[in-house]
């Protein structure tokens, strides 16, 4: 165990730091940044801690970015009036939700709640304008690597449409 | 006691406790508020020239430049511009200022004073009227010119004692989001969207609009003393440093309704004061140039670079200039309306988050929900 009068806070903090910057290039919308675009992001995002049940994000609220789980479970529920909810995923470490709110405010699709215990990275859409402004070139690839994210989920989205349509036209025909 | 009464017990001391300190706080800051004036007004000074470089540091760090040697540059060239209106400007205004309480204590109110009692008793018959009037306004004038002579010495050895004020503001600029970031950690979670979208869109409002105002000042007050000069190549030079007249015209102009009049009236007394030949058309020009002025200001420059979420009624703008007056003289006039400006964008928009958010910071749901979590799809 490290002694806490001698140990070197220096270096304990470089490897929390190490830490979240491997968490962070783990995020599909990180995962084109080098190691010093990484640390540029590092200091703009927030780190919270959740309690268990804690709300996240909360469902019609305005959208304002995304969080990254770094500890813990969060799930992502839709939220019917009275506490009547269907869970939509079960989340774990390094998992991300909320990224569309990087786009825009438009409300929240869904709330998200804490499993248990957990900490959480946010990432926010104001800090991400000034950072595109700031350093274009590293903002750039971030909005990219969002756009790509963003496709591929339009994608198997149409997926499932397509495949819902035509088990729809067979049970139709059939 | 029931376990129902022992938490609204614990509830109600909690909230008696948060009641206490927040009382203990509004009383500590009234009590220091004397004692800490001056360092307050040095951070608002500090914020206000850190909200007005920030877009200057922001573009160079867009062009590749470390943010470190940004700042540095932009405080190199402000530090050297503040150096300069030091050495030039200030003495200049101060020395003309004290020149002309002299000579209005002197000869030209006794030829006034003369004029206006004989044009008094020649109209009305009344010799006594006619001294009050003229001692009146001699007193106006001089307090006048008095107070005008006050503010630019405090604003001068305010200024100068201020050494301090720069080395804040790029620190200020330097950790403005390590700042931010360190306020904001301290936010419940139930509020923490909430008042990072808050502090956003005032901090994104209040720059717009601090932004705005200066470039207004600015264009106002080169179009007043473009104004003036030629009113001087006009008239054969009656009206003496229409540089810092114009300047100051368009310092006042960040007072609205109150300020374009407080602007005119240096250049109209220096005028009176030099006498020149044709007087009377001096003074109508004049009039006529800051009357252009405004027109120009309302209806070209202020749509296009003044923020509208910031109007205030003409009675709100008299009331925070007199409140502004008392408690930090000139200084505290000439940034009330900003200040109040900055109260109302954060009162907005707090008010749109409170309606905006709902705040509930635990799940409504039922506790085997998060047992037995259903999969799905991501969302």
């Amino acid at each position: 165990m490290e002694n806490p009068i001698w140990g070197n806070s220096i270096f304990r903090k470089k490897k929390k730091e190490d830490d979240i910057l491997t968490l962070l290039k783990q995020v599909p919308i990180f995962s084109d940044l080098n190691r010093k675009e990484l640390a540029e992001v590092e200091k703009i995002v927030h780190r919270r801690t959740y309690k268990k049940k804690e709300t996240i994000i909360k469902m019609g609220d305005p959208g304002l970015g995304m969080y990254i789980v770094v500890k813990g479970s969060v799930e992502i529920a839709t939220e019917e009036g009275k506490g009547e909810k269907s869970a939509l995923a079960h989340l774990t470490e390094g998992s991300f939700f909320g990224d569309l709110a990087l786009l825009d405010e438009s409300p929240r699709s869904a709330s998200a709640f804490a499993l248990e215990d957990c900490n959480v990275i946010g990432f926010f859409r104001p800090d991400f304008l000034d950072l595109l402004y700031r350093k274009p070139k590293l903002g750039i690839k971030v909005l990219f690597a969002l756009a790509k994210t963003i496709g591929e989920r339009l994608r198997r989205t149409d997926e499932l449409l397509m495949k819902t349509q035509e088990k729809k036209s067979k049970t139709h025909h059939g | 006691m029931d376990k129902y009464t022992y938490e609204l017990y614990s509830q109600l001391l909690k909230t008696s406790w948060k009641v206490f300190l927040i009382i203990l706080g509004i009383a500590l800051m009234v009590i220091l508020f004397p004692y800490a004036k001056d360092v307050l007004i040095m951070f608002i000074i500090a914020w206000l020239l850190s909200v007005l470089l920030s877009p200057l540091v922001d573009y160079l760090e867009s062009k590749r430049v470390s943010r470190g040697w940004a700042i540095l540059i932009v405080m190199i060239i402000i530090l050297a511009l503040i150096a300069l209106s030091f050495s030039l400007i200030i003495p200049g205004i101060i020395r003309t200022v004290e020149a002309l309480t002299t000579k209005l204590q002197s000869d030209v109110i006794n030829e006034l004073s003369v004029k206006t009692e004989a044009f008094f008793e020649k109209n009305f018959n009344n010799a006594e009227l006619a001294r009050n009037v003229t001692a009146k306004l001699n007193e106006i004038g001089v307090n006048l010119l008095n107070s005008l002579g006050e503010f630019f010495k405090n604003v001068g050895s305010f200024l100068a004692s201020m050494v301090i004020v720069p080395v804040i503001t790029f620190f200020l600029i330097k950790d403005s989001r390590r700042f931010k970031r360190a306020i904001i950690s301290q936010v419940p979670n139930k509020y923490f969207e909430l008042s990072l979208n808050i502090l956003h869109k005032v901090e994104n409002q209040v720059g717009k609009y601090i932004q705005g105002q200066t470039i207004d000042a600015l264009i106002v007050g080169i179009l007043s003393t473009i104004g003036l000069f030629l009113i001087n190549v006009a008239f054969e030079w009656p009206i003496q440093y229409f540089f810092f007249i114009g300047m100051l015209a368009g310092l006042a102009n960040l007072i609205p309704y109150v300020g374009p009049v407080v602007g005119a009236i240096p250049a109209l007394i220096i005028a009176i004061l030099n006498n020149p030949p044709n007087l009377g058309m001096v003074l109508i020009w004049i009039v006529v140039m800051f009357i252009l002025v405004q027109a120009i200001d309302n209806s070209l420059v202020s749509p296009l670079v003044v923020s509208k979420s910031v109007n205030m009624h003409p009675l709100t703008v008299i009331v925070v200039v007199i409140i502004g007056g008392k408690i930090a003289g000139a200084i505290g006039m000439l940034f009330a309306v900003p200040l109040t400006g900055i109260i109302k964008v954060t009162l907005q928009q707090v008010i749109w988050g409170l309606k905006k958010y709902s705040l509930h910071s635990i799940s409504p749901l039922k506790e085997d929900s998060f047992l037995n979590p259903k999969g799905g799809e991501a969302a």
